[in-house]
């Protein structure tokens, strides 16, 4: 039952806060790092009870194909707490970072993004998925528009109309799964769907798949993301680019390999994430605002952790399970280190960081650190996610493989070139002006140091995660496991 | 009356209209009226997905009332839901709205490009 604390903590938090608000307007900020440190307890003293077997909790007394249950296994539980680890390092960030507009507002919108993405990697049920995904999107649409600048709002209006749109498309796909098989609870659509040949099953899978795929912005739906991701305040658009698109790689994979499972469909997505990844790095390279760059970076690692999944072996789904822990790890570093490089320099145009590097040395140490883990180099964790995603994809021998990773080490030299010229003008470009030194605050060098030294020990001791990687990609693929272990 | 296919032509019909006004309109309200049109359209799919030919509503007003001439509640359940996050979405979007306006001064999805699409 300790699983639904994940949830009710935070969420709970998040519709008290105005009640917190009455007795001191500066309890606020403490909220979420108080739901998160409670959250990233949970999830490290449940992991290792799930690994062993999966935890059905029942909500409302009725059992599994009737009712609504979470199923807290190694990856739900994991990525719960990676969610809660980004979490923690964000709010801290932002208690010194947010300190204009409604403050309480915004701490109750990102305790509810923060709910929202807990519960959707933790619930069995499809329409529940809908719901707590909608939770996170529709405080995160609110909280891109935070600051009510020009580009902010501009840039909100764009993500909702098109993650509105999705959200239709997967209500649609699950009221076609409804119609076919008279229940929502994953499982039981899993067992049924092996037995219909109809071609609105595969009308109900484009729908589901196309539906999260704009919130894990895999090509062509990747339209909103630079513009959210780049106009949102630095805290967002790290718990963004860190947290919020994961869910949506999670719900794809969800769909594609426990719900359908249909081989033949997995080909196609492989081909869209090594899309994604080329058109993510190309763009990011010919960016100039240096948010912009970022968030054309994420999209092309989302299109490498989907090409990494879709190699669907357990090798290829635990080596892009690591990759999404690298990425929301060093994304995160990323942009809440860029957040104050910003605010210091008064504008995101690459040049004029010329230089800063020397004046802000902790904050561009870690900037550095989480871009080389982002290329791949070692000894961060980057590097081995993608040598366990080349593996992966080399060990069935075949050619079609070989030709597919050539593609990615390409894409891994466009980014390695966006991400050398961005260490050079931190460090090795002479500043044009001299920018007013202010030191950063501890709540932000803490966090984001915090952070890097997860990138370094995991990428000294990545042992230290493969068995959780290993059971996770189990729990993904093995669909007779998930169906038995649910429904008993 | 009709057949339970006429329903679903027209639910998906209502679709198409409001994701052909999100697509065609150039003013943000008219796109986000589209908007409710398509979620509208969903709705209406929902209900007719459980409907029952000639069956009554799932609320035990009369003591004669047998389970199999009720439809199905469970879509119903679902609508419920679902009209809640959509009031949610259009709330939020005509805010966004008024605030574009004050920064643009215009409707005009030509108009307001700050942003590179």
């Amino acid at each position: 039952m300790v699983a639904v604390l994940l949830i009710i903590v935070p969420l709970g938090l998040a519709f008290a806060m105005p009640l917190f608000n009455f007795v001191s307007k500066r309890i606020a900020a403490y909220l979420p790092i108080a739901a998160m440190v409670c959250n990233l307890i949970l999830s490290i003293l449940l992991l290792p009870s799930v690994m062993e077997n999966t935890r059905i909790v029942i909500l409302g007394g009725l059992p599994p194909p009737l009712g609504i249950h979470l199923v807290a296994g190694p990856l739900g539980v994991g990525l719960s707490g990676l969610i809660s680890l980004v979490g923690l390092a964000v709010s801290i960030y932002a208690w010194g970072y947010i300190k204009q507009g409604a403050q309480d507002k915004y701490h109750a919108l990102y305790l509810l993004l923060l709910s929202g993405a807990t519960g959707a990697v933790l619930t069995g049920d499809l329409f529940n998925l809908f719901v707590f995904y909608e939770i996170l999107c529709i405080s995160s649409y609110a909280l891109v528009a935070y600051l009510g600048d020009r580009n902010g709002v501009e840039s909100a209006v764009k993500y909702l109309i098109q993650g509105s749109v999705g959200s239709g498309l997967i209500l649609v796909g699950i009221a076609i799964l409804y119609g076919m098989f008279g229940t929502l609870n994953m499982a039981q659509i899993a067992i049924h769907i092996d037995n219909v040949d109809s071609p609105a099953l595969f009308l109900a899978l484009v729908l589901l798949v196309t539906g999260f795929g704009v919130e894990a912005a895999i090509f062509p739906l990747n339209a909103w993301l630079p513009d959210a991701h780049s106009s949102a305040p630095s805290s967002i658009s790290a718990i963004l680019s860190g947290i919020a698109i994961k869910v949506g790689i999670y719900a794809v994979a969800r769909v594609l390999f426990t719900i359908f499972g249909v081989a033949v469909v997995f080909q196609y997505v492989l081909l869209l994430g090594l899309a994604t990844l080329l058109i993510g790095e190309i763009c990011a390279f010919s960016q100039d605002n240096i948010k912009r760059m970022l968030a054309y970076s994420s999209v092309g690692q989302v299109g490498l952790i989907v090409f990494a999944m879709c190699i669907a072996t357990p090798d290829g789904v635990g080596a892009g399970l690591l990759q999404l822990v690298s990425h929301a790890l060093s994304k995160a570093v990323l942009f809440l280190g860029v957040g104050y490089l910003v605010a210091r320099s008064g504008s995101m145009s690459l040049s004029s960081l010329n230089g800063i590097g020397k004046r802000m040395p902790v904050v561009c140490f870690a900037c550095v650190v989480a871009a080389f883990s982002l290329v791949g180099l070692p000894p961060f964790v980057g590097f081995a996610g993608k040598f366990l995603i080349v593996r992966a994809a080399l060990a069935g021998k075949s050619i079609f493989f070989t030709v597919l990773i050539g593609i990615v080490f390409l894409a891994t030299v466009v980014e390695g070139a966006y991400f050398f010229r961005m260490v050079q003008t931190l460090y090795f470009k002479d500043a044009k002006r001299q920018i007013e030194y202010k030191k950063v605050p501890a709540s932000a060098s803490i966090p984001i140091m915090a952070l890097v030294v997860f990138i370094v020990a995991l990428g000294v001791y990545p042992d230290v995660l493969l068995p959780y990687l290993k059971s996770a990609a189990a729990d993904l693929l093995n669909k007779a496991g998930y169906i038995k272990e649910v429904l008993g | 009356m009709f057949h339970q296919s006429t329903y679903f032509v027209g639910c998906v019909g209502l679709m198409i209209v409001g994701l052909y006004t999100m697509l065609t309109k150039k003013n943000l309200i008219k796109v986000i009226i589209g908007l409710s049109l398509f979620e509208t359209g969903i709705y209406l799919l929902l209900v007719v997905v459980g409907y029952i030919q000639g069956a009554t509503a799932p609320i035990f007003s009369r003591t004669t009332g047998s389970p199999a001439e009720m439809v199905d509640p469970t879509p119903q359940a679902l609508v419920l839901t679902a009209i809640v996050i959509g009031v949610a979405v259009l709330a939020l979007a005509l805010s966004l709205t008024i605030r574009l306006h004050e920064h643009y001064g215009t409707l005009n999805l030509r108009k307001i490009r700050g942003l590179k699409w």
